[in-house]
């Protein structure tokens, strides 16, 4: 059996730990934890809005590198470097499948980018646990995770 | 209002529960009949034999859709391969079922689509999501070559072209920058020479940041 590498790139403690929770168990999936690394994490912390630092998305495009996760769900808020970190890391590691966790304030623009940057999938972190494992399978298929109703809003980007 | 496509009356007769609710519910037995209901009731919905007679390939279907855009097509199929299903899908349909789908489960299509989702094979919304990367892509180096263009305007000559963007016409642009006909010309034959356009509308689109790229994407064919 092959194993999926999954790593999640979020810099809220219990939400990474909720979802490293919910893969945890399936013989075939390895969560790699540690993707950000302390000195990033204390960074953020003490930086307030200050927008996205350079050197630290360098960093964990960096930290990804070397893990090589098949599967990485990134959150995208501020305090992770947001869109730019999406765009760095799908050009860096095309071979890694990027999920975006939002929450539900994210607008469907915002999706639409993150996903013509590349990420091939959108999930809610306050989705029910199974719907993490669920997509980890469906993404690890080649397929996206994706509503019906976002692939109708694409349809209409591809084609106008 | 919803249209019915199909030789079979026994399709007709199956697929028709699944509308109900979107009554008034019309039947065609041909496609001469189709093209004619399009216009005439224009539907919301289409439902779509793929084997109505003639409807080979997608440049059938696209033809059909051009007489009423608004309608938005469910095409029952028998199984297609990925390519043939995407293609499909890239002439502008809004969703693709198998052709003996169960009623319950088309009803379930036909409000998807109603709610502008798009019902499409999980195997396939990777295309679609490959193609948006695509297409954004190939827009950005677009708009990144056009504004590296621009830069080589000097400050007259961007002034000149952005008026020209507006629509202005030269009078009008020698007018407002107090200037003479001879002199717009004059700038505007460097301008076209800079940017590589021929014309004025080339170079309005140009300015406007809407001019499409020529270059049809990978998965077009």
């Amino acid at each position: 059996m092959k194993t999926v590498t999954v790593a999640i790139a979020d810099t809220n403690q219990a939400r990474r730990t909720n979802l490293e929770r919910s893969l945890q168990g399936e013989q075939d999936i390895e969560v790699l934890t540690n993707v950000l690394s302390k000195e990033v994490e204390a960074s953020i912390e003490r930086r307030a809005d200050s927008g996205t630092d350079v050197t630290e998305i360098e960093d964990v495009v960096e930290r990804i590198g070397r893990l090589k996760p098949r599967i990485l769900f990134v959150n995208l808020d501020e305090s992770t470097g947001g869109a730019a970190l999406l765009e760095a890391l799908y050009r860096a590691y095309p071979e890694t499948l990027l999920v975006m966790l939002t929450d539900k304030s994210a607008k469907d623009a915002d999706i639409l980018h993150a996903l013509a940057s590349g990420a091939r999938g959108c999930l809610d972190y306050e989705t029910a646990p199974s719907y993490f494992l669920k997509a980890v399978r469906v993404l690890d298929r080649g397929e996206v995770w994706v509503t019906r109703r976002m692939l109708g809003k694409i349809m209409d980007k591809v084609l106008h | 209002m919803i249209l019915l496509a199909s030789s079979s009356q026994e399709n007709l007769s199956r697929w028709e529960p699944a509308v109900s609710d979107y009554a008034p519910v019309f039947h065609s037995t041909s496609l001469n009949s189709v093209k004619k209901e399009l216009v005439r009731i224009k539907p919301q919905i289409l439902l779509l034999d793929y084997h109505l007679p003639i409807l080979v390939g997608s440049d059938g279907i696209s033809s059909l859709m051009k007489l009423n855009p608004e309608t938005r097509v469910i095409l029952l199929t028998p199984p297609l391969s990925d390519e043939i299903e995407w293609s499909l899908f890239r002439t502008g349909i809004r969703g693709c079922c198998r052709i003996d789908i169960e009623p319950k489960q088309l009803k379930y299509v036909v409000e998807a689509v109603q709610k502008g989702e798009l019902w499409i094979r999980r195997a396939l919304s990777g295309h679609l999501l490959s193609e948006l990367v695509v297409i954004t892509h190939e827009k950005n180096n677009m708009k990144q070559g056009i504004s590296d263009l621009l830069e080589n305007l000097t400050r007259r000559e961007g002034e000149i072209a952005t008026l020209v963007g507006n629509g202005e016409s030269n009078k009008q642009i020698a007018r407002r920058l107090d200037i003479t006909e001879r002199t717009v010309k004059a700038h505007l034959t460097e301008v076209f020479r800079k940017l590589e356009v021929a014309d004025r509308l080339k170079l309005a689109l140009m300015v406007k940041g809407s001019l499409t790229s020529a270059v049809p994407s990978r998965m077009a064919h």
